[in-house]
């Protein structure tokens, strides 16, 4: 790889996409009116949304989402630019920019540091942006693309540490082997802050669920940045660049941005995901019997921390505080359950979180052009016999 | 550092080998050009999107900075295709 051109490795990387028969899109005239037919199925993730087959991006319905941990089945998949499978014998990854000691290292390297196991949420940044009034710019996910994984590997601040950090560096952005279509268009580069990057849950992952991580979640080896937007968590890395500003392209500075509160001229990058909820049980439409209902779902806060679930079963006139049950972890998602006596007729159930920074989930979110932040109040409406 | 007229050339072939159905586009006049979107992404990324005029004018400018072999004239015929069908009456 070395001796390739910057062109030239775009050129393969766009070829490897076209030439996918996953990947492969083409046309026909509709008869009709506007429609777009699901594309086929990926093998594997047959239960998944396909909302673009190339880049590849696969959301879960919300009912699929039905254990702590996510089966790989039903593991949401966003890509900005596919990427050719990379072979974990030959895998490497350099350390540069605002260090002294500029290593390569191979994943026999990364074994030999302190071994990190933990359960984490990842979230799109863009999940429920289809949700937005008008329709925003950007992948039109609606509840699915999140969900929980184990990953292991081990601390960034270890890695970056044999790197020997300069004390001019303040922010880590992280590379992968995914090219853009043409040289022209931006590559997919993402930074942290030095504080996330050192913070000891920040981690380079080789392994998902005590596996190998698929080629379609980033393995070999794949950023986690628990508590930030899914963006953060860079796939295939190649590239670990130490920086003295936040990293300046297209992902920092104009994608992942949203308007500033105190000045709405101005956009900051995302950092950490909203306080959010979502009802998995019942769902969307369902016809119940009369009588005892375990409505439950998922709830989960980013860098803040969980502290409660209440959930309304009449529209979001009253709340009652649900159960928190399960597994708890830092930057995991939490199960929450409330015991129902549903009685005949049509109702709205709703499920809203808080947390440690004082955030609530809001009944309607700004309209904001990219489609970020949408963590409104999830609302479920059935018919109980 | 390609030429987006080559890029397209040098494209045309993979494009057409797929020539198998998957996403619908009305066919009305200008569809033909939708084929230069799926040179770099699935037609699916273009057609989830509903704009105004400005949002897909500068959607499309974007495209044409990135190689897009999109020249004025093609402009004005695809902006008045993603108009027809692609349109967010209360979006920019
Ligand atoms: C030369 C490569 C290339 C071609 C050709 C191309 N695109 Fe894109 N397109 C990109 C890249 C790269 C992105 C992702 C970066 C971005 O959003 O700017 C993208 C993203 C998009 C998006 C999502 C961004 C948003 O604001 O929602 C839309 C919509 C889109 N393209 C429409 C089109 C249409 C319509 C065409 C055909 C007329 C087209 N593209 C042709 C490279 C291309």
């Amino acid at each position: 790889m070395p001796h390739e051109t910057e062109a030239a490795l775009s050129r393969r990387g766009f070829l490897i996409a076209t030439g996918s028969t996953l990947a492969a899109t083409a046309l026909r005239p509709a008869a009709g009116d506007a429609q777009t037919p699901a594309p086929p199925p990926v093998p594997g993730k047959e239960k998944l949304i396909v909302r673009s087959s190339r880049p590849l991006n696969l959301e879960a319905r919300v009912t699929d989402l039905t254990t702590y941990h996510t089966p790989e089945s039903a593991f949401f998949v966003r890509n900005n630019y596919d990427a050719a499978p990379v072979d974990p014998a030959q895998w490497s990854m350099r350390i540069e920019g605002e260090v002294d000691n500029p290593v390569v290292l191979r994943l026999d390297d990364l074994r030999k540091l302190p071994a990190l196991t933990q359960d984490v949420t990842l979230e799109c940044a863009g999940n429920g942006r289809a949700f937005h009034q008008p329709r925003a710019s950007g992948i039109q996910w609606e509840h699915g693309a999140v969900g929980t994984q184990r990953f292991t590997g081990v601390r960034l601040a270890d890695v970056l540490a044999l790197a020997k950090l300069r004390p001019a560096a303040r922010h880590v952005a992280f590379d992968g082997v995914d090219k853009p279509p043409t040289p022209q268009a931006p590559d997919f580069i993402r930074s942290v802050p030095l504080w996330k990057a050192l913070a000891p849950h920040t981690m380079l992952a080789f392994e998902m669920a005590g596996r190998p991580i698929p080629h379609l979640h980033g393995g070999p080896v794949r950023a986690i940045v628990p508590g930030f937007v899914g963006s953060a968590s860079i796939k295939w890395l190649e590239r670990v660049m130490a920086l003295t500003e936040e990293f300046n392209g297209f992902y920092m500075k104009s994608n992942y941005t949203a308007p500033r509160a105190d000045n709405d001229k101005e956009v900051y990058s995302l950092q950490s995901l909203e306080v959010k909820s979502v009802i998995v049980n019942p769902a969307e439409g369902a016809r119940l019997a009369a009588g005892k209902v375990t409505a439950w779902g998922w709830a989960w806060a980013g860098e803040g921390e969980l502290t409660g679930v209440d959930v309304s079963t009449d529209g979001g006139k009253t709340w009652t505080t649900a159960t928190l049950v399960g597994p708890s972890d830092r930057y995991a998602w939490r199960q929450w359950e409330h015991a129902w006596d549903a009685a005949a007729g049509s109702h709205t159930l709703m499920a809203r979180a808080t947390d440690s920074l004082g955030r609530m989930q809001p009944a309607s979110r700004a309209f904001n052009r990219l489609g970020y932040r949408w963590n409104v109040i999830h609302a479920v409406k059935v018919d109980v016999a | 550092m390609w030429r987006s007229l080559a890029l397209a050339a040098a494209l045309g072939t993979a494009v057409a080998a797929h020539a198998q159905q998957e996403v619908e586009v009305p066919k009305t006049p200008g569809w033909e050009l939708i084929m230069r979107c799926v040179i770099c992404h699935s037609v699916e990324i273009a057609v989830q999107q509903r704009f105004g005029p400005q949002g897909w004018s500068e959607t499309l400018d974007r495209m044409i900075k990135y190689g897009a072999p999109i020249p004025p004239e093609d402009k004005a015929q695809l902006m008045a295709y993603l108009l027809r069908h692609y349109r967010d009456p209360a979006g920019r």
